[in-house]
C-alpha cells in the first residue's frame, strides 16, 4: 500500500506539482476570504471573570488594567487590541499580538485579566457560550 | 415496411460496460454514509478518468453523460435538484476536461486531470446550489470545504485510477 503511494509519487511531474500548488493557495485563499469572522465593535475588559468596562473599539487609547500582580496595559488603536506588557511570566497574552475579529479574546490567567471582542451581534462561540 | 437497422460497434460495447461499472459505483457511493453531508468521494469519476486515458475523451463523455441519467433514474431522483446538482457536476467537469486537453502530457499527467476536474465539479454544483437551491451567501462559507475535499479526493481519485492503468496498459 505504502510502496504503491510512494510509486505514485515518482509518477508526478512538474505540471502535476504546479497544480498541487495551485490548489493549494487556493484552499488557502478560499478560507482566509471566506472564514473572515465579523469585525469587532467592542472591547470588554474582565477581570476575575467579571466584567470591568466595555470600551469601543474605534478610538485610540492606551488603559492601564490594575490586576491580581501588577498592571496590564492594553492599547486600542482603531478596531483592534493588543496586550503592550503584563507581569506574567511567559508573556503569552502579549506574544498573541493584535485581535480584530468579533468573538476573540486574550487571556492572561496569572493576572487574572481577560479581553473579548464583540461584535454587533453576540454571536456564541464554545469558550463564551 | 421499413426496416431499420442499428450498427453495435465494439465502442458501443465498451461504453455501455464502463459506464455499467460508473453506475454500479455510484450506487455503491449512494448507500454508502458520508462523514459530512455533502462531501461525497465520487469513485465513478474513476471509471470516467479510465476511459478517457485509455481510450479518448468521447468515451469518457459518454460514459459520464450515461451514468448520470441511469443513476438518477435507478435512484428515482430523475430532474429532482439531486439530478441537477450531479449533472452540473458533470458537465463543468467534462468541459474543464475538454478546456484544457492540449495540455502537454509531458508536463502534466492524470493528477493534474483529476484535480481540474474535481474542482470543476464542486464548482458547477456550487453555481447551481447559490443560483437555485440556496441562494443566500451564507453557504459561501462551506465553499473551503469543499475545495479541500475536492483536492483530497481528486488526488485519491488519481491514484487508483493510476493504478488501474498499470494493471491494464493502453494497447
Amino acid at each position: 500500500m505504502i510502496k504503491e503511494i510512494l510509486k505514485f509519487f515518482n509518477t508526478i511531474k512538474a505540471g502535476d506539482w504546479f497544480i498541487i500548488i495551485l490548489f493549494c493557495a487556493l484552499i488557502i485563499v478560499s478560507t482566509k476570504f471566506l472564514w473572515n469572522l465579523p469585525q469587532g465593535e467592542y472591547l470588554e475588559i474582565y477581570k476575575n471573570n467579571k466584567i470591568l468596562a466595555t470600551y469601543s473599539l474605534n478610538q485610540k487609547i492606551t488603559k492601564i488594567i490594575n490586576g491580581a500582580k501588577g498592571d496590564t496595559k492594553i492599547i486600542i488603536d482603531n478596531g483592534r487590541v493588543r496586550f503592550v506588557s503584563a507581569p506574567c511570566t511567559k508573556k503569552y497574552c502579549i506574544h498573541q499580538g493584535w485581535i480584530n475579529k468579533a468573538n476573540q479574546i486574550i487571556i492572561c490567567i496569572p493576572n487574572k485579566i481577560s479581553i473579548s471582542i464583540l461584535g454587533n451581534k453576540k454571536n456564541y462561540d464554545s469558550i463564551n457560550y | 415496411m421499413t426496416l431499420s437497422t442499428i450498427n453495435i460497434s465494439d465502442r458501443d460495447h465498451q461504453i455501455a460496460k464502463l459506464s455499467a461499472i460508473a453506475i454500479a459505483l455510484s450506487l455503491v457511493e449512494f448507500f454508502f454514509p458520508s462523514p459530512i453531508p455533502g462531501v461525497k468521494p465520487g469513485i465513478a469519476n474513476i471509471i470516467i478518468l479510465y476511459t478517457i486515458f485509455k481510450f479518448d475523451l468521447r468515451m469518457g463523455i459518454w460514459v459520464s453523460i450515461i451514468r448520470v441519467f441511469v443513476t438518477s433514474i435507478i435512484l428515482g431522483s430523475f430532474l429532482s435538484p439531486t439530478f441537477f446538482l450531479s449533472l452540473s457536476g458533470a458537465l463543468l467537469s467534462l468541459l474543464s476536461l475538454i478546456i484544457f486537453r492540449n495540455l502537454n502530457p509531458k508536463y502534466f499527467s492524470l493528477i493534474s486531470f483529476s484535480l481540474i476536474a474535481s474542482l470543476a465539479h464542486i464548482i458547477g454544483q456550487f453555481v447551481i446550489v447559490r443560483l437555485w437551491i440556496i441562494p443566500h451567501n451564507g453557504i459561501f462559507y462551506l465553499l473551503p470545504i469543499f475545495i479541500l475535499s475536492a483536492f483530497i479526493f481528486g488526488l485519491v481519485n488519481a491514484l487508483v485510477t493510476n493504478k488501474l492503468l498499470q494493471l491494464n496498459p493502453k494497447k
